[in-house]
């Protein structure tokens, strides 16, 4: 506002009052610019704010007031703008004109506003305006102003660009000329306006565009690509210890670029310019340059050269991202059938050709820059135009005088018949084209006469496939392929050999005709009884080298490698694999089964990282694009983690790691073997989804063991909550409002991702901080709880402690052996699983503990006793709650005994957790001390007090203590919440830890909501179940003996 | 110049290409004749105040098109937001009078739901000699569509006033009357307001055009 104002004044009219956005604003600017006609050194910031606020009031306008561009036409200012920009008026003035056009072609929305400010040529003549590019702010508009341009171009502004005054299409022009500019973002612009120009549908334009720049410009761009891929192999190279990674992956985003660029040229399906754009890519790059390195990798000679594993990884980008038919079927075609010759016969046919030079199949530098090229063809373009000068006036007598092929043009033109692009040119520019066609047509040709030759029953199909024997084949290129893959040192070049097969058959442009002749099938094919028996084999050699201790083979390979096998043998009917190759499999199987029991139990964190190697390698199955991005790989696999590579990239390095790619091969086996015999995976993940409490779910908590406290968030959030410990998890439930002695779950947490820490100046307190299980193996693990936890006391405290701290243990024994049970380990005792040796003994050597026994003991319940002397390190909290009810007057029937020990528990989470069926753990009659239906139903949030005096109730004088004043209230109000369910039990708290396997059924009833239901199962339904688990899964079966005679 | 005018209509010159419609438009809002012309590319904008009674001005917008084939999508841009237009055709060129009658239906088509009063013009009546379109079948043609037909020259500047100023007292008659009105989102017909603004310099900007085509 300021600066604008100020202006005013140094124009010498300081009427700041006016409004900024109004015709008379306009008005007065005009005359600002009428007076300073020429640009000095003293008006031209005046001029620049002038022109800027012209173009503001313009846009204005054009949506509010149609007057504004009426006196915008009248006066004639564009026209202004011209003359300013024609005085050599210096950079700053250039770069606000450039802005201010590119604001006003942007904004206008008024078509025939636009269509005025795009006749007259006054655009192109900005456009052929010989700018300073050196300045990189010019430059920068300037390409962007022709971005503008160029999203305005379709079929009717097209004829504002394409100037057949000059026969040029300056847009386009001017634009390609900056095709190779050092800078990326004008590149990309160019790139853009490329496309926007070949996207409209205009027969004459495009007959022009590749009459006159096709050639020079794909020659150049081919050119200019090939040069990155060499200075990318130059790259790799010459690296020593991955120090070129920056640059090299630098150098692979750029080459990912152009073939998106060039991909999305052929998409838009303009028929003769793919044509010219497919012949220039097969015959000056692909073949010439990828390809051809493919075989002929000893230095020197007069070709250049890329290395094999950069020529392999950039054609499985090629066939990634490229799916074009004509031009993947023929490179395919050379790849699997071709030979050397292909870079023959192309020479044979130049001897007879009268222009070389121009089509050799060679990567060659352009002979000419393609500014020259343009130049020329324009200069062509204009003798042509000599002959024809009336072009406007078609119609007219002098079309006689034409030659016929320009005529049949020009009528082509005019009538905007969509000629077939082969047959019409004939002069001089379109010959080459037309040459090129044919060239590849001859080729296709060749590739047919191999098809003919070829026999098509499976066997020969399958021996035509393996190649070797059949001496007639002289493929090198697949030969080169297969041999890549046989390496038994490391899998470098075989991670790109199987990359480049996945990303052929699995391009969409490829003849799946062309890929069954090497067998190589497309994914989707049903009909099939063989497959290819060398590849194969080949992928099962690589899968039992990833098997050893120290195999070579990094996991992406593996991974992929069972990708292509499971595509080869698999058919909708089921798999078609020789029971050979299975064998070799379940060998390999087996082998893998053995490298994970070599590092069983060999580190604390092995379930950690069990579980972990199942996520990612679930949530993130491999995406071959993705691993074709990286750059990385094109470095020799290395082993160290420093270089930041991915690990499923590179080899293990330490234990941790190597026992992570162990587990990961088990995966890959384990899953590959299920699938090819068909088979249901029934035992991984160890903990799934749908079989664990969630949020909001509502449990009958009758008979559970709850203990009452006030969670604090670390944000200071406080609630009263009671918490729960499952099999696997502790949850924070709330009494639900609906129904007494249901419970609303707040909160559900694994116990093995917990953290329970005492708070040192509070012994009431508890830390506690549950981490979502790493989405990978790096990323900090993050805290889906974090707080703390007060109790009423330090002896709930205590037990709280105690029973968070068994019950992690536990959940955690419980998955280390069904680990086991997967590895065919046997069971192992369940004190000394991985090295946790809390038990009875321990915790006894607490005082608060040793106090508590003796509390119990005090009780005269005999089920209590029972259990006591079942099991020395009970759970405290759980005995006293069965205290509690023996205190109550109703018989203690809820809470089974845990010497009877079984329990219907999990169905879904353990099955090889529940070995018998409990008879005793019946649904309990009545359990609440004192039954009184009709007491006062409690508002919630009294309810926890409730349950706090049931665990209160063996110690008096302490509960007194604990929960001051109300106490007896509570105490009379203790029925509602106990009052029996009639329901099955099911358990929600295991009692006894010398049983690892039994969990104690405390009851939990269905709740209403059949859909947060958990998939508990009574008893007799569960030992059903446990007959069938035992039947189906006969791995499991030691198990339950074990179990047993733990009991 | 006191530009006060009581209305402003726009108008819009059409016909074949070389039928002369950027040099008729020139010599009335200019004054002058160029003997080459390049052909128009998309669309140019001129204009002028016509007096059509003693104190009363009408100002013209005058939209000139590129009669070239391959803009007709860009000038049917302009037909709608048309009171009047010039239909030319050149006499020396039997084609560009044949064609005379696509232009009308092709504008039809465009300027839906308004309609353009045209003004039949035989250009290039200099060129008397070289004649292939008769007054008089010229005359039976634009009174078949309820045209008025009217012979100019701008080289010789020939009934060039004239043509505009009848055109326009046509058009001022049909907004007098009420058959034309003025709509708002329609720019054919404005009602004239006083400037405050005077530019001295319109003239100047005027000439300077010239040279950029």
């Amino acid at each position: 506002m300021f600066g604008r104002s100020r202006s005013w004044v140094g124009g010498g009219h300081g009427k700041s009052s006016r409004s900024i956005h109004s015709l008379d604003h306009l008005k007065y600017l005009y005359h600002v610019l009428t007076k300073n006609t020429t640009v000095t050194e003293q008006n031209r910031n005046l001029l620049v704010e002038t022109i800027r606020s012209i173009t503001e009031i313009l846009i204005w306008g054009d949506q509010n007031d149609s007057s504004v561009f009426d006196f915008f036409l009248e006066k004639n200012m564009f026209v202004f703008f011209l003359n300013i920009l024609r005085q050599k008026s210096g950079r700053y003035v250039c770069v606000q004109l450039l802005q201010t056009l590119n604001i006003l072609f942007e904004n206008i929305s008024h078509e025939t506003s636009l269509y005025y400010l795009l006749s007259n040529n006054y655009v192109n003549s900005i456009i052929v305006h010989k700018f300073d590019f050196s300045d990189e702010e010019i430059m920068a508009y300037y390409i962007s102003f022709l971005k503008t341009l160029s999203l305005k171009l379709n079929n009717h502004t097209v004829h504002f660009f394409y100037n057949e005054h000059t026969n040029d299409f300056a847009l386009y022009t001017e634009a390609i000329k900056f095709f190779n500019h050092p800078e990326s973002m004008v590149r990309i612009a160019v790139r853009t306006i490329t496309l926007n120009v070949y996207k409209v549908d205009n027969q004459a334009m495009l007959h022009y565009i590749r009459d006159k720049t096709a050639v020079p410009y794909f020659s150049n761009l081919v050119w200019f690509i090939g040069s990155h891929v060499i200075e990318l192999d130059n790259c790799v190279q010459t690296d020593e210890e991955h120090r070129n990674r920056g640059k090299l992956s630098d150098l692979v985003a750029e080459h990912l670029d152009h073939l998106h660029y060039l991909n999305d040229i052929l998409i838009i399906n303009c028929e003769f310019l793919n044509d010219v754009l497919t012949d220039h890519l097969l015959n000056r790059l692909f073949l010439p340059l990828y390809v051809y390195s493919l075989v002929n990798q000893d230095k020197g000679g007069e070709r250049p050269k890329i290395s094999l594993p950069v020529s392999l990884y950039l054609l499985s980008q090629v066939f990634l991202i490229i799916h074009y038919a004509p031009l993947v079927n023929s490179l395919a075609e050379v790849i699997l059938n071709g030979d050397l010759s292909v870079f023959c016969y192309r020479s044979e046919q130049d001897v007879q050709r009268s222009s070389a030079k121009s089509s050799i199949r060679c990567f060659i530098k352009p002979t000419e820059s393609l500014e020259r090229s343009l130049e020329i063809n324009k200069q062509k373009g204009k003798k042509r135009l000599q002959k024809r000068p009336n072009y406007k006036n078609v119609g007219e007598e002098e079309e006689e005088e034409k030659g016929p092929e320009e005529t049949q043009e020009d009528s082509d033109k005019a009538k905007g018949i969509e000629g077939s692009s082969k047959g019409i040119k004939t002069s001089g520019e379109s010959e080459e084209i037309e040459m090129v066609i044919m060239e590849r047509s001859k080729l296709t040709e060749l590739a047919i006469s191999v098809v003919t030759e070829q026999n098509t029953t499976d066997e020969e199909k399958s021996a035509a496939a393996s190649g070797s024997e059949n001496t007639q084949w002289n493929r090198p290129f697949l030969d080169m392929v297969y041999n890549a893959l046989d390496s038994p040192e490391d899998d470098y070049h075989a991670l790109f050999v199987l990359c480049l097969l996945y990303a052929m058959s699995h391009n969409k442009g490829i003849d799946p005709e062309k890929l069954d002749r090497i067998q190589l099938p497309v994914q989707t094919e049903v009909e099939k009884t063989s497959y290819n028996h060398l590849l194969a084999e080949r992928l099962i050699r690589i899968m039992n080298y990833a098997a050893q201790i120290d195999g070579k083979i990094r996991l992406a390979t593996l991974e992929l490698s069972c990708l292509l096998l499971k595509q080869q043998v698999m058919t909708n009917s089921g798999s078609i694999i020789k029971d050979v190759h299975l064998a070799c499999l379940e060998g390999a199987r087996e082998e893998s089964v053995h490298l994970v029991r070599h590092f069983y139990k060999g580190e604390e964190i092995f379930l950690d990282m069990f579980e972990d190697e199942y996520r990612s390698m679930t949530i993130k199955p491999m995406n071959v694009e993705y691993l074709m991005m990286d750059a990385s790989i094109l470095l020799p696999p290395t082993g160290t983690p420093l270089t930041g590579i991915d690990f499923v990239k590179r080899l293990p390095c330490g234990d941790v790691e190597r026992t992570r790619r162990a587990i990961r091969v088990f995966f890959m086996y384990r899953s590959l073997s299920l699938q090819l015999r068909d088979e249901p995976e029934t035992q991984l993940p160890l903990t799934r989804e749908e079989d664990l409490i969630k949020t909001d779910d509502v449990l009958d908590l009758n008979n559970s063991d709850l203990i009452a406290c006030t969670v604090i968030t670390k944000d200071g959030g406080l609630v009263q909550r009671f918490l729960a410990v499952d099999i696997y998890q502790m949850s924070l439930v709330e009494p639900d409002v609906a129904r007494l002695g249901w419970g609303v779950v707040k909160f559900a947490g694994l116990l093995q991702d917990m953290q329970v820490t005492g708070v040192e100046e509070d012994s009431r307190a508890l830390n506690i901080i549950i981490h979502k299980p790493a989405s990978s193996p790096h990323s900090k693990p993050f805290p889906i709880l974090q707080a703390t936890f007060v109790f009423s006391d330090h002896i709930r405290c205590i037990i709280a402690k105690q029973r968070l701290a068994k019950g992690r243990i536990q959940a955690r024994r419980m998955k280390m052996q069904r680990i086991a049970a997967l590895l065919d380990l046997p069971i192992q005792p369940s004190t000394e699983v991985m090295g946790f040796a809390l038990n009875a003994s321990t915790s006894n050597q607490h005082l608060p503990f040793r106090f508590y026994e003796q509390s119990r003991r005090g009780s005269s319940d005999p089920a209590v006793q029972r259990s006591v002397f079942a099991s020395v390190d009970k759970v405290p909290g759980f005995a006293v709650a069965q205290c509690i009810n023996q205190h109550g007057s109703s018989p203690l029937s809820s809470s089974s005994p845990p010497s009877s020990g079984s329990s219907s528990g999990s169905g879904s989470t353990g099955r090889c957790d529940s070995v018998a069926p409990s008879s005793t753990s019946t649904p309990s009659a009545a359990q609440s001390p004192s039954d009184d239906p009709t007491a006062p139903r409690q508002l919630p949030l009294t309810f926890p007090d409730q349950v706090v005096i049931v665990n209160e109730i063996p110690t008096t004088s302490k509960s007194s203590k604990s929960l001051g004043k109300g106490s007896e209230v509570e105490t009379a109000n203790l029925s509602p919440s106990l009052i029996p369910a009639q329901q099955p039990t099911i358990s929600l708290i295991s009692d006894d830890t010398t049983d690892a396997l039994s969990v104690e059924s405390l009851t939990l009833v269905p709740p209403v909501d059949p859909h947060s239901l958990h998939s508990f199962t009574c008893t007799p339904q569960s030992s059903t179940q446990i007959e069938t688990y035992k039947v189906t899964e006969g791995e499991i079966a030691p198990h339950a003996p074990a179990d047993q005679s733990e009991q | 110049m006191e530009a006060i005018w009581l209305y402003q209509f726009r108008l819009i010159v059409i016909g074949d290409s070389t039928v002369g419609k950027s040099c008729l438009i020139r010599r009335f809002t200019e004054g002058r004749f160029a003997q080459v012309s390049d052909p128009t590319v998309g669309v140019d904008f001129f204009s002028r105040l016509v007096e059509i009674e003693p104190g009363k001005r009408i100002k013209l917008q005058i939209w000139d098109t590129a009669g070239q084939e391959r803009f007709r999508s860009i000038t049917r841009a302009y037909y709608r937001n048309s009171v009047g237009g010039l239909l030319l055709f050149d006499i020396t060129n039997r084609r560009s009078f044949q064609n005379v009658h696509e232009w009308l239906e092709e504008t039809k088509v465009h300027v839906q739901p308004y309609q353009i009063v045209f003004v039949l013009v035989g250009h290039k009546c200099d060129l008397d000699t070289q004649r292939q379109v008769t007054r008089h079948e010229a005359e039976k043609v634009a009174a078949g569509y309820g045209m008025k037909y009217i012979e100019t020259s701008a080289r010789d500047a020939i009934n060039v006033e004239k043509a505009f100023t009848d055109l326009t007292r046509e058009i001022y008659e049909l907004v007098k009357k009420g058959e034309i009105t003025i709509q708002e989102g329609w720019e054919g017909v404005k009602s004239g307001f006083v400037p405050n603004v005077v530019h001295s310099s319109e003239e100047v900007v005027k000439s300077d055009r010239r040279c950029l085509c």
